[in-house]
């Protein structure tokens, strides 16, 4: 079986990543995959400029300004997006599919995965957007976000006490063996949250520091049975990643379902893949 | 499904949040004494004002209804008498703008404004650069004639199929980026240059009558198309520097502004009726707008009228095109404004502030134009001028230095200068829909464009409107 045979790459109407369908060329090409296109007319950003316009501009207005927008948005799907991939895709005989619909990003996405399976979602990241990327913290599927920086070919997994680390090594392990990247793995104890997870994903009561390093360490003999070396790191989840990413030049950083409780609180940070996808400047792949 | 249904839980009692924390506000200065200097209906015009920014900026609920609750509370808290509230409602300037909206609905229904904006545009298809000036003048010439918002929606479609026809991707083109912000800040600073721009330079005329000065239509232009022509310039060549443009030739643009005019065929009966009228109306308020003669409001009227006889719009065009919406905000930002400076509100904050700013006079106008800014960026533009306009008043009254009239035209032109944003202003929302710039972009481009404009207001303050022209 491929290890990505279906992949979907949604384009929002906010913005067009074109190097995510560089990146979806490249992975097509590896692995042998189809590529399906969503184009995503976002009703977020229609609405907000119907909220701001409200008292401005009548109902009749608004309407025949939304209308326009959209055949514009359509016709940039057509003229630019489709016209790309056509280039991309055809020229390289890699098969893919096209579809144009409207409402709210991770809305629309985990809609197309309900109708069918995916073994990536592949897509872009932009900061200075209205778009939530809600999808990050609820797919089933792994989400590669390529970043517009080019790290080098190599592949930085991310271990810690705050995810199950089955799904990191294995999908590290696998990507360096079929795209041919150098596999660099960490295991970060993270204070912040002295718990443990289990690989059902369950939180342990409170650990002190040395039990936390314990885990890390057997982690890290049994990785090691499997001839990867692991380097462990004491601090922020957040913070060590892309450190790490930094220091090696990481071209993909793979990330797992950590599950971080901070503030005294103890509320979830949700957070803590977004910001990672925020502030790292390589391309990350979350898995779960 | 049901992360949606909390999001939008969550948006309600967010909503509910910010109503119960305005109404609160308003309650601790309905029970608490008055301090000082200042009568108790004036505390209460302070508390009416601290609410309505609250709603203005949260916006719980439209801003219109915002402005409708301004007239309602001042004789429920007792602030001021029914009568007195709705009399202040029937200034001119209201009707003014309901002319303007007519005119407008009309010049929109015959698409005349299209052919303007493309016979302009193909007047600078000579290079990239010329070309994002055009869409820049194109916007500000269109805002002098109707209003900002209008321009923003009728220029997004065109320049957005030119930079299609260019395959100018959104986001990454650096020419989609500068065109699209050509659009809005051109329609921002365009909406300066007349009374009909935005509603909040009708605000100013109308706060100013009130006060008994009265502004025709060609001392508004007089006092304000200094800042527009400098500003425009200043303004293109911080968006080519922000955004080094990458587009070499503009011939698709060239050829796509012929197709589109192409489609549009000769003038129609209907354009040239709309023309003359608008020609005719805009003499008018040039020649006869000043108090001795006709007034802003009669000539706008008039101009409605001239277009019902020759049968270019119809009753269910104003219906469809005339946001009412707007005058009950501008009507509650007036009353406001009359509130504040009838119960001494003003003046009583005015004075503070000079407490703390002291006694220079270019430190005053730098925080008029300051605060101006700093407010019409996070909420509507007439509440930002209606919030700061009684302010400005008692500063008038409070400094010798800075009469009613140059205070009301820092903070009528300041409150244009919404560029950061997208829910600064409804230019910005409209050309930000087009995917082609991000926020990131707007808050880049319109932080330079701020301060430039800033110290343009400030230097046209001091040097020609107090200098010069000695008001």
């Amino acid at each position: 079986m491929k290890m990505f045979e279906n992949i979907l790459l949604p384009i929002s109407s906010e913005f067009y990543p074109r190097n995510a369908m560089e990146r979806s060329v490249f992975l097509a090409e590896k692995f042998g995959s189809r590529i399906k296109i969503i184009y995503i007319i976002e009703e977020k950003t229609l609405e907000k400029a119907d909220k701001i316009t409200d008292v401005y501009r009548t109902h009749y207005e608004k309407e025949e300004t939304e209308v326009e927008i959209e055949h514009e948005y359509l016709s940039a799907a057509d003229r630019i997006i489709f016209d790309d991939a056509k280039e991309f895709f055809e020229k390289r005989g890699i098969d893919f599919q096209r579809k144009v619909v409207k409402g709210q990003f991770s809305d629309a996405i985990r809609e197309e995965m309900e109708r069918e399976h995916y073994d990536l979602v592949l897509m872009g990241f932009e900061k200075g957007c209205l778009l939530h990327y809600r999808i990050i913290d609820n797919s089933y599927a792994p989400i590669w976000i390529e970043s517009a920086e080019k790290g080098r070919e190599i592949i930085l997994a991310v271990c810690s006490n705050l995810a199950p680390n089955l799904k990191v090594p294995e999908m590290g392990e696998k990507l360096s063996k079929s795209l041919g990247w150098e596999l660099h793995m960490i295991y970060i104890v993270d204070m912040q949250d002295n718990v443990a997870v289990d690989g059902q994903g369950q939180r342990s009561g409170r650990k002190s520091e040395s039990e936390l390093i314990d885990a890390g360490k057997e982690f890290i003999r049994e990785m090691g049975k499997k001839g990867i070396d692991v380097k462990m790191v004491k601090g922020s989840i957040e913070k060590e990643t892309i450190r790490a990413a930094r220091e090696v030049g990481a071209g993909l950083v793979i990330v797992g379902r950590e599950q971080k409780r901070t503030g005294i609180m103890g509320i979830y940070a949700k957070t803590v893949r977004k910001r990672l996808v925020e502030k790292c400047n390589y391309s990350i792949l979350l898995t779960n | 499904m049901e992360k949606k249904k909390d999001e939008e839980n969550s948006f309600s009692r967010w909503n509910a949040l910010s109503i119960l924390v305005a109404f609160s506000v308003l309650a601790v200065f309905l029970v608490s004494p008055s301090p000082s200097g200042i009568s108790h209906e004036g505390w209460l015009m302070i508390g009416i004002l601290l609410m309505a920014i609250i709603l203005w900026i949260t916006t719980p609920i439209p801003i219109a209804v915002t402005g409708f609750l301004i007239m309602v509370m001042q004789p429920v808290v007792g602030a001021a008498k029914a009568e007195e509230v709705f009399h202040s409602f029937g200034n001119q300037a209201v009707f003014f703008l309901i002319g303007v909206f007519i005119i407008a609905g009309a010049v929109e229904k015959h698409g005349l404004h299209r052919r303007i904006a493309l016979k302009f545009l193909g007047r600078f298809e000579k290079s990239p650069r010329a070309f994002t000036f055009g869409i820049m003048l194109a916007s500000a010439f269109l805002s002098f004639i109707m209003p900002a918002h209008g321009v923003a929606a009728l220029l997004l479609p065109i320049v957005v199929s030119i930079l299609i026809a260019m395959k100018a991707i959104p986001r990454q083109s650096n020419f989609g980026k500068v065109s699209m912000l050509a659009i809005a800040y051109g329609c921002s600073i365009g909406s300066l240059g007349t009374p009909i721009g935005g509603a909040r330079n009708a605000l100013a005329i109308g706060i100013l009558a009130n006060e008994g000065i009265r502004i025709s239509f060609l001392e508004w232009m007089k006092y304000s198309m200094p800042v527009v022509v400098m500003a425009i310039p200043a303004v293109w060549l911080i968006l080519q520097v922000a955004f080094p443009i990458e587009v070499r030739d503009v011939s698709d643009a060239r050829r796509e502004i012929e197709k589109q005019v192409g489609e549009m065929g000769s003038m129609k009966r209907d354009e040239w009726v709309v023309s003359a009228v608008l020609a005719i109306t805009a003499i008018l308020w040039i020649f006869f707008s000043s108090p001795e003669y006709l007034g802003l409001g009669v000539v706008a009227l008039l101009g409605s009228a001239l277009l019902f006889f020759t049968g270019s719009i119809s009753w269910e065009d104003v219906e469809k095109r005339v946001p009412w919406g707007i005058i009950l905000l501008y009507g509650g930002a007036i009353t406001l404004g009359v509130g504040m400076n009838s119960t001494g509100a003003g003046s009583w904050i005015a004075g503070a502030m000079l407490n703390a700013a002291g006694n220079n006079i270019y430190l005053v106008i730098l925080s008029l134009i300051l605060f101006t800014v700093l407010l019409t960026n996070v909420m509507s533009n007439v509440g930002a001028v209606a919030t700061l306009l009684p302010i400005a008043l008692g500063v008038a009254s409070e400094f010798s230095g800075i009469s009613p009239l140059l205070a009301a035209m820092i903070v009528a032109l300041s409150g244009g200068f919404a560029f950061l944003l997208v829910i600064s202003t409804p230019a910005n929302a409209i050309t930000y829909s087009s995917g082609y710039f991000s926020t990131r972009d707007l808050l880049k481009a319109g932080g330079v464009v701020n301060v430039v404009c800033m110290a343009i207001i400030f230097a046209v303050a001091v040097i020609y409107w107090r200098g010069a022209l000695g008001i």
